[in-house]
């Protein structure tokens, strides 16, 4: 890219010249950014014929297209990520259209896989942070590309006589070669060490300059609250708790530094990866025990939540990541829903494929999950002339999409109409969920303006930025609980139809 | 492009369109009434429970995008959020363009429009109401009628609670910072969303109101994302949208009957810009012409409502400066200020082209240019004046408007490139209902405002705008005559080109401005066949009992 860069200007792709910008540099950029993103475009299209063409599948589409989170953290924040997700969506068709094709071994439908692979091989090259769906990926292709697949799950005894040795060299041989393209050049000059520090950031502290909405942002909320607790009350001296003194100024400033918590033990890189492994796993051996493409894409979205959630240092933008492949998911399920849309008819339990269709819980997770992510990727734009471009964005999105998923899910035939009997788009939604999407509106309220009129510029600065994250860790975790009980709930179903 | 070309094809497009006028109200019409009434039939008997969507008109938008996701949004019932929506959309490219510069942005003398609605906000905070007029710091005079004055003091206050820097006595000319721009943004966009956006939703309710929803909201959405209201505002910097809004305001009223509320509304968009009396002879038409018809006491009756309500608004804005005759004559000598000469820069319209062979300016004395210029425009508007009030219909109304602005912006006395803006309205108003003309013309009047948007280094903003305009409407443009189409696709070569032309040729060191010349010479051809056809259009209409409907002469008898 820096090549064109170079027709355009010379002074761009200078590496000392760090702050360099110009109007004329600007516009190369975005319109870089702008162009590279018809990779998704192309991507969603493809995805679109893959999952069955019906009129509100196109919702799902324009939605990732213009995902508020991408929108804003490419083109106002300048990063390349549609094109990326362009490729991740590229490798996720394809593990569709192989596993839509019937489980007789045709030499297409392992292309696809291969294909698949592949892609997904480059995306990892292009950005380390698709490790975090590396997992699902490596079960997946390892289930469903290097086994014999009969569509039933393989007894112990025919393990060694269903595996594909010629498919799993192929595979390995494709990654490695695309592995040793990428970092070859730097083998070869022994920088390899340096890049993995560059890459791997364990010093650089378990949160983010502004805490990502993850685990670690309640964690660390639960300490700030103890050390007001232990300092200020006698609490403290009533259970014996230590204050680490040191840490009292280190969290507060939000630096990109190594973080100290005051009451709670300290969380080390370790914790973190198996915290992580351990949320894995459930999802992977029910992907590796039947590949399906449902339990597939449901197993990508559990390990990118799991990797955001549990992650060491996960920067805001890892929530994309979710964002992006749940909507895949939630268009495999509309996809996969008889009649859906307007006349919508009676929920018809002979599903052909065997997908789950679309229920209100997978809805209201993604919607939740979606709102929360995109308010914590908020405090990224800082400055007041984006704050109304922000809010906007979020809220014309949650409005369309809202209403258009609302119309996706199939009516049951027998459900209690007096209770759905409001039009509302949130109609499906419990008591605390619509309590937390009305909520958001009270707390930005103060966040992007009381705030500031209360205690100036300078005074308890990373007090909004706490409570943003705070009150979008929440949002995300408990849709990643909803969302993980759907999944285990609907593949248990599964299983049990089939015995039946 | 050689000025011997464009002359050629202006005369050739001239020479076709007034044959085409013709073909196109009159030969299409008696065919196409043919296949809706079989259309509308055959939907009623085969899917009687379908919903109104189906009418005789809806194929024909079938190809606009817009009028598609309309379609969405009915089928998903969201015909409620629809319109935030639509709003929150408007708002946010508004701002968009908010976020580059405006206009005199750092240019250090005088700076521009900004620094002047700046000036008038420190100025009306810091002045006795009487000396608003008759300052005489040599910095920007108020020119501009009283409610502007009122606006900028309610801005000024407001914001001096937030900053008192911003509007500093005297210290604050040419201030400039982040904080400043945002807040005086925002201020555009609050009265815009007050006043242009509200009046355009409910113009779009009381104007379809016996059209499916689907037609209101697509008629929404295009007049909002309209690219040359926007680029003034939000990216020039201008309140031109209170003036517009109110003027919309007004023809609400009218289309419900309510005319003296109507003419309220219309004195106070006078009361904000002077250049609402554009549109004042369509309105005076109209009220004249709907007055004689109610019979003798009651055409006195109501026009001693309609004139006491003039009297009254005006009076008001007018009032403090009432008290003795120099007052007033220093307030209207600074709304009016004829020595600025008969056009400004390169404006669009037949002063300008003309003197590109004759120099009217040097050749003839201010006053005689005054004379004639006014001349001129009276004539100009004077069928369609009489036509209106011969005929005062409501569908009327909005062609009379058109012609009026039309009129005024080709041939009055001081006009600015920015005028345009004044005819794009109701044409614009009428998108659905002459959805290809007003498309190509939103597209030409953009154009013609490029010079200035270009000085104000806004043609980024300017090219997506256009460019997505041009996107939007191309659906417009299936159904109508090859004529049209020719000449929308002319245009666009020509704008295209012009537009290549000028990145890529620097014009020769004789000509500095050969590229304003060419757009302006380019643009006035276009807005004089508007002014031609939009005539004709006004005198072909017919009285229609229900507004809202049926067009033309031929439709009408075959659908009674």
């Amino acid at each position: 890219m820096s090549i064109f860069a170079a027709y355009v200007d010379p002074k761009i792709v200078q590496v000392d010249n760090l702050n360099y910008d110009t109007l004329a540099t600007i516009y190369f950029q975005r319109t870089t950014v702008i162009i590279s993103e018809l990779v998704l475009f192309w991507a969603l299209q493809r995805m679109l014929v893959a999952m069955g063409n019906r009129p509100l599948q196109k919702i799902i589409n324009w939605s990732l297209m213009l995902n508020p989170g991408l929108l804003m953290v490419d083109n106002m924040h300048f990063q390349y990520n549609g094109f990326l997700y362009g490729i991740l969506v590229h490798s996720l068709v394809d593990a569709k259209q192989a596993s839509s094709f019937s489980s007789e071994i045709t030499s297409t439908r392992f292309g696809k896989l291969l294909r698949s692979g592949i892609l997904f091989a480059a995306l990892l090259n292009f950005k380390h942070i698709y490790l975090y769906i590396a997992p699902s990926y490596f079960a997946f292709l390892l289930r469903a590309y290097c086994f014999e697949n009969s569509g039933n799950s393989i007894r112990a005894r025919s393990w060694i006589s269903a595996f594909r040795p010629l498919n799993f060299v192929a595979l390995g041989v494709s990654v490695i070669a695309i592995f040793a393209a990428s970092l070859g050049p730097f083998v070869a000059m022994d920088q390899l060490p340096q890049l993995a520090g560059r890459l791997f950031p364990f010093k650089r502290g378990l949160t983010h300059s502004y805490w990502a909405a993850n685990f670690w942002a309640l964690y660390s909320f639960a300490d700030r609250i103890m050390i007001v607790l232990v300092s200020k009350t006698p609490l403290g001296q009533y259970f014996n708790l230590a204050l680490d003194e040191s840490a009292l100024s280190a969290t507060t400033r939000g630096l990109v530094g190594d973080t100290a918590f005051g009451v709670l033990p300290t969380v080390t890189a370790q914790h973190t990866l198996i915290l992580t492994v351990l949320l894995q796993i459930p999802s992977l051996i029910s992907v590796f025990r039947k590949p399906t493409f449902d339990r597939f894409i449901g197993s990508v979205v559990l390990s990118a939540f799991a990797s955001f959630l549990a992650g060491w240092h996960v920067h805001e933008k890892a929530i994309l990541l979710c964002t992006v492949t749940m909507s895949v998911a939630i268009a495999n399920q509309v996809g996969a829903s008889p009649n859906s849309g307007v006349n919508a008819g009676a929920f018809s339990t002979s599903d052909q494929k065997g997908s789950s269709a679309l229920t209100p819980r997978d809805v209201r997770a993604f919607m939740i999950v979606s709102l929360a992510g995109y308010i914590g990727l908020w405090p990224l734009f800082f400055t007041r002339p984006e704050t109304p471009i922000k809010v906007l964005i979020t809220a014309i999105w949650f409005v369309v999409v809202g209403s258009g998923l609302d119309q996706c899910i199939p009516k049951q035939p027998k459900s209690n109409d007096t209770l759905l009997s409001s039009k509302s788009m949130l109609r499906y939604f419990s008591l605390l969920e619509r309590l937390y999407v009305f909520g958001c509106i009270p707390v930005q309220i103060y966040v992007n303006i009381v705030h500031e009129a209360v205690f100036g510029q300078d005074r308890l600065a990373f007090l909004p930025l706490m409570m943003t994250s705070v009150y979008a860790a929440v949002g995300v975790v408990y849709g990643w609980l909803l969302y993980s009980a759907t999944y285990f709930s609907s593949s248990k179903a599964l299983d049990k139809k089939k015995t039946r | 492009m050689a000025p011997t070309t464009l002359r050629a094809n202006k005369a050739s497009k001239s020479k076709a369109n007034t044959a085409g006028a013709g073909a196109s109200s009159s030969s299409p019409s008696p065919h196409r009434t043919t296949t809706t009434t079989t259309t509308s039939f055959t939907t009623t008997t085969t899917h009687s429970s379908t919903s109104p969507a189906t009418t005789p008109e809806a194929p024909k938008l079938k190809n606009l995008a817009v009028y598609r996701y309309a379609t969405w949004l009915e089928e998903n019932q969201l015909k409620k959020t629809a319109v935030w929506i639509a709003v929150a959309a408007a708002v946010l490219v508004r701002w968009t363009v908010g976020l580059g510069p405006y206009s005199g942005q750092g240019v250090s003398p005088r700076f521009g429009d900004y620094e002047a609605q700046r000036h008038w906000m420190e100025l009306t905070i810091h002045r006795p109401i009487r000396e608003w007029y008759s300052d005489k710091s040599k910095w920007w005079d108020l020119d501009y009628p009283p409610l502007t004055a009122y606006v900028s003091w309610i801005c000024g206050f407001l914001g001096a609670k937030i900053n008192p820097e911003w509007f500093a006595w005297e210290t604050s000319r040419g201030y400039e910072s982040t904080d400043a721009k945002l807040y005086m943004r925002s201020t555009v966009l609050v009265f815009e969303l007050l006043i242009y956006i509200s009046s355009i939703v409910v113009f779009t309710q009381r104007w379809f109101a016996h059209k499916p929803w689907t037609r209101q909201h697509t008629a929404l959405l295009l007049i909002l994302l309209q690219p040359g209201v926007i680029l003034i505002d939000s990216g020039h910097f201008q309140y031109n949208t209170v003036m517009l809004g109110l003027v919309v305001w007004a023809v609400n009223f009218f289309l419900g009957d309510q005319d003296v509320l109507g003419s309220v509304a219309f004195c106070l968009a006078l009361g904000f810009k002077q250049m609402a009396l554009y549109f004042s002879p369509a309105v005076f038409a109209y009220l004249l012409g709907k007055s004689f018809r109610q019979g003798f006491f009651g055409c006195i009756w109501k026009l001693i409502k309609l004139g006491v309500a003039v009297i009254l608004t005006l009076g008001l804005l007018f009032s403090p400066w009432m008290e003795s005759k120099e007052e007033i004559l220093q307030v209207v000598q600074r709304i009016f200020p004829v020595f600025r000469g008969l056009y400004q820069d390169k404006v669009a319209n037949i002063w300008c082209a003309v003197n590109i062979v004759i120099k009217l300016r040097e050749r003839f004395a201010i006053q005689d240019l005054i004379r004639f210029s006014t001349l001129a425009t009276l004539l100009s508007f004077l069928p369609s004046l009489v036509h209106l009030i011969a005929k005062p219909t409501k569908r009327g109304l909005i062609y009379g408007l058109i012609n009026s602005s039309l009129s005024f912006f080709l041939l009055s006395f001081q006009v600015h490139e920015k005028s345009i803006l004044l005819p794009a309205l109701p044409i614009t108003l009428l998108i659905l209902d002459e959805p290809a003309l007003a498309a190509l013309f939103n597209t030409l009047a953009t154009f013609s405002m490029f010079p200035l948007l270009r000085q104000e280094e806004l043609t980024m903003q300017y090219y997506v705008l256009l460019g997505f305009w041009v996107w939007i409407t191309t659906g417009t443009f299936n159904n109508v005559s090859t004529l049209l189409k020719f000449l929308s696709a002319l245009n666009l070569l020509v704008i295209v080109s012009m537009h290549l032309g000028e990145m890529f040729v620097a014009p020769p060191a004789r000509y500095p401005d050969l590229y304003a010349v060419l757009n302006s010479l380019w643009s006035a051809a276009g807005f004089v066949l508007y002014w031609a056809y939009f005539n004709y259009r006004q005198f072909t209409l017919v009285n229609t009992p229900k507004m809202g409907f049926r067009v033309t002469k031929s439709k009408t008898h075959k659908l009674a």
